[in-house]
């Protein structure tokens, strides 16, 4: 498979009369915008932000984040979700880079969404703060929901989705200042010099816990609690095949904006032909019960050894329970030897002093650790907020709570926060982002 | 300017070697020994040094303890030191034991310095800053140096690096960290990958802590005659969650009378934040089956039922923290003699 990716670096963002880029900056018609937006009966209220590094505006809840692209052929972004099931991985997309579109609930929140901070202490905790953003907040007609600590903000996110093409397309005529080329061919009978190196497989387990429809990470469109572990190629989840789901506290989740871009992938691929032979992904997922936990497990050995892997990076979007299916699958490779590095992050507790993972084995022994989703952090007051505040501690977020007998509710009147990492939006970055590491102390 | 306070022990205090190790606890206005240097590199003055014999710390602890706190009742004191201690075994457990106990009664911060082949290492290393120090005492003025350093950024209100970045111990805490360097998880996954695939030495970012393994209980022998408790981590309260438990990351636990009531759908609910509610709310026995319990005491597969169930909400729940919830949940269960629990998980 060979994917080109156009790149169109996004300097600023103005809203204008017309949706265009040029000269690095990216004039939306906001009107229109919403209009389009609208199209979907479930949104009863819907504005545009443009939230920019170093503005003072924190947002709450947030849902989503996707980058802004379109593909020349015409075929959808997103296979499954927002067109027709086709092939992704391969042709030309363009990409708006530096630029995500964020999907901010104006009142609701829930369990699976989270916090951004453009400016102050809180900036460096979410990849997203150093980018410039698009950010839609609306409000849906999904009454059976409002209320509920879990969420599928279906409306919410597909609008997300929608608009990310929307106004990706604006490049699709222009000639991009760089194009990244991904290109992968079949697996076996590679040139001769490449198959002498170490042979490596990506081994991804993303969210698919939610017994019900509509939470999960999708896969083409498919609910990924459906599944068994396959083969992919490293492309098909650069070029949207993946999208996010809307379950698991936010540190730990993986946006549609991180698949997208993964950097781990990106990090296998540049050592391809160098110092590894990159032989491509085994997409495995995330189990409730201890069976279907081994199932997995057994069925990505299985691949990896067929494939003829030597080594295999394994990375889960999930802490807690997830934990059972990362050790599970890390000492299955192991055990049939393939030499694994995991990529997690870990649940210390506020102090720091509890056991990392819930479950543990000696046979992990090389992973890298981005960050503790139970770290308290306290944030002062933020000129604006987008959405609504007082959802981190009103909506059962993850991180955040109603009251507490020594730290008092999660949002004071002031408008400072004090929350658990767990709420700061995809902030672990497992995907690959994350400049955090654990450390002892 | 802030003050310090060093304890050391005869040999350091200058009083003599083993023949006076035997002396009891006597405190000096102004600096006596390695004193004299964390003078010069401490941001604070070192007001008095303790001097004690080893053994007689060694062998009459609880008298020695007491007399030095008495000592200190009363004076001045930002931080407190012991040693540096090098690789002598009964000094280093001196200084950990002086400096718990000081930390403890007088609240403040405490640092002392031992190397690692000693038992002062595994004892303390837990409760305070212990600096990896050397063999012998001709490395005192690094020690001392190292000492300082940390001691200096706690008298600063500065922040403490990491063990690794500080040079002491690691006291079995971890905590999140933005690298200097900057390098993102890729990268450092990149370079433990090529090291690992190609037999180079590596560092992993979590080291395996040393597992700690329940032994699987023997079994009841006489079940017919056994009281059986149910306990949860699947969130199962009355619906007004009288405890206040936490749908995630719980510190609560509740225990519910079910000696005269069976649990009902609108009477008892989840708020486990982790799973869909839906079943469990309808029917909270699918979580908590007394119903299939009382069936079976009914039917004489077990004696009875304790009279409460017992919740918590294991989504995000610190291993710390459940270990507390359930060693203060254990002495109700013992209270009534009962023979086995069922733990359900969710």
């Amino acid at each position: 498979m060979k994917l080109e990716i156009g790149n169109f670096y996004v300097n600023d963002i103005v809203f204008g009369s017309e949706l265009s880029y040029h000269d690095g900056v990216l004039t939306i018609n906001k009107e229109e915008a919403l209009a389009f937006i609208r199209e979907d009966e479930r949104i009863t209220e819907a504005e545009l932000y443009i939230a920019k590094p170093g503005d003072k505006i924190r947002m709450c809840p947030v849902k989503e984040a996707i980058e802004p692209r379109c593909r020349l052929d015409g075929r959808t972004l997103f296979p499954g979700y927002t067109g027709e099931v086709v092939q992704a991985g391969n042709g030309v997309t363009h990409a708006l880079k530096n630029c995500s579109v964020l999907v901010v609930g104006r009142h609701w929140g829930g369990f699976q969404d989270g916090v951004i901070d453009m400016s102050g202490e809180g900036q460096k905790y979410t990849y997203f703060g150093r980018l410039n953003n698009i950010v839609l907040v609306a409000d849906t007609n999904e009454e059976f929901e409002k209320r509920e600590q879990q969420k599928k903000n279906d409306a919410l996110r597909r609008a997300g989705h929608k608009l990310a093409e929307y106004i990706g397309n604006c490049v699709k005529e222009l000639t991009p200042e760089e194009t990244e080329v991904y290109e992968l061919g079949q697996m076996i009978k590679r040139d001769p010099e490449v198959e002498k190196l170490p042979s490596v497989v990506y081994v991804m387990q993303p969210q698919s816990q939610m017994e019900e429809m509509g939470y999960n990470d999708l896969v083409y469109g498919w609910d990924m609690n459906h599944f068994v572990p396959t083969v992919m190629h490293p492309n098909e989840i650069l070029d949207g095949a993946m999208v996010s789901g809307s379950f698991m506290p936010v540190s730990s989740k993986w946006s549609t904006y991180d698949f997208q871009n993964c950097p781990n992938i990106k990090a296998l691929y540049r050592e391809h032909g160098k110092t590894i032979n990159f032989l491509g992904v085994i997409m495995s997922n995330l189990n409730v019960a201890l069976e279907q936990k081994e199932r997995s497990a057994l069925f990505v050995a299985q691949i990896a050894k067929s494939l003829g892997a030597d080594g295999a990076v394994l990375a889960e979007e999930g802490y807690g329970n997830p934990d059972a299916d990362f050790v599970g699958c890390y000492v299955a490779l192991e055990d049939a030897g393939v030499k694994v590095v995991g990529v997690t992050n870990e649940c210390t507790g506020r102090d720091g002093q509890s056991q990392p993972l819930v479950t543990l084995d000696e046979k992990c022994d090389a992973i890298v650790s981005c960050g503790n989703v139970s770290e308290l952090i306290k944030l002062p007051p933020m000129e604006t907020v987008l959405g609504e505040l007082d959802a981190l501690k009103r909506d059962g977020l993850s991180g955040g709570w109603a009251d507490d007998e020594i730290l008092g509710p999660s949002v004071k009147e002031d408008g400072s926060i004090i929350m658990e990492n767990n709420s700061m939006f995809c902030g672990d970055q497992v995907s690959g982002w994350s400049p955090k590491t654990m450390k002892e102390f | 300017m802030k003050k310090a306070i060093l304890y050391v022990n005869q040999f350091f205090g200058q009083i003599g070697g083993e023949d006076k190790a035997g002396i009891e606890p006597q405190i000096h206005e102004g600096q006596i020994g390695p004193a004299m240097q964390f003078a010069k590199e401490l941001d604070a003055e070192v007001t008095h040094t303790i001097i004690c014999g080893d053994n007689y710390m060694g062998s009459n602890t609880d008298e020695a303890v007491a007399t030095i706190l008495g000592m200190l009742e009363g004076k001045e004191m930002d931080i407190f030191l012991a040693g540096p201690s090098f690789q002598a075994g009964r000094y280093t457990v001196a200084c950990g034991t002086i400096c718990k106990a000081v930390k403890e009664k007088f609240g403040v911060p405490v640092v002392t310095s031992m190397n690692e082949e000693t038992p002062g290492v595994d004892m303390f290393k837990k409760e305070m800053y212990i600096l990896k120090g050397g063999n012998i005492a001709s490395k005192m003025r690094k020690d001392v140096k190292a000492m300082a350093k940390v001691a200096n950024k706690i008298l600063n209100g500065e922040p403490v690096g990491s063990a690794d970045e500080e040079g002491y111990f690691p006291r079995g805490i971890r905590h999140q960290t933005w690298l200097e360097s900057g390098t993102p998880a890729s990268e450092r996954m990149i370079d433990m990958l090529l090291k690992k695939l190609n037999g180079q030495p590596f560092q992993t970012e979590l080291p395996m802590p040393k597992l700690d393994r329940v032994p699987i209980a023997p079994a009841i022998k006489d079940l017919g005659n056994a009281k059986i408790a149910l306990l949860n981590t699947g969130g199962i309260v009355p619906v007004d969650n009288p405890d206040r438990i936490q749908s995630a990351s719980a510190t609560r636990w509740g225990r519910y009378d079910i000696s005269e009531r069976d649990l009902k759908g609108g009477e008892f609910k989840t708020i486990h934040a982790g799973f869909d509610p839906a079943a469990a709310d309808a029917d909270p026995n699918v979580i908590t089956p007394i119903d299939a319990l009382k069936a079976l005491q009914k039917e004489g597969v077990f004696g009875s039922l304790h009279s409460y169930f017992y919740t918590t909400v294991g989504t995000g729940t610190t291993e710390a923290e459940a270990r507390r919830m359930a060693q203060e949940i254990v002495p109700f269960l013992q209270e009534d003699h009962v023979d086995g629990v069922i733990m359900v998980s969710t």
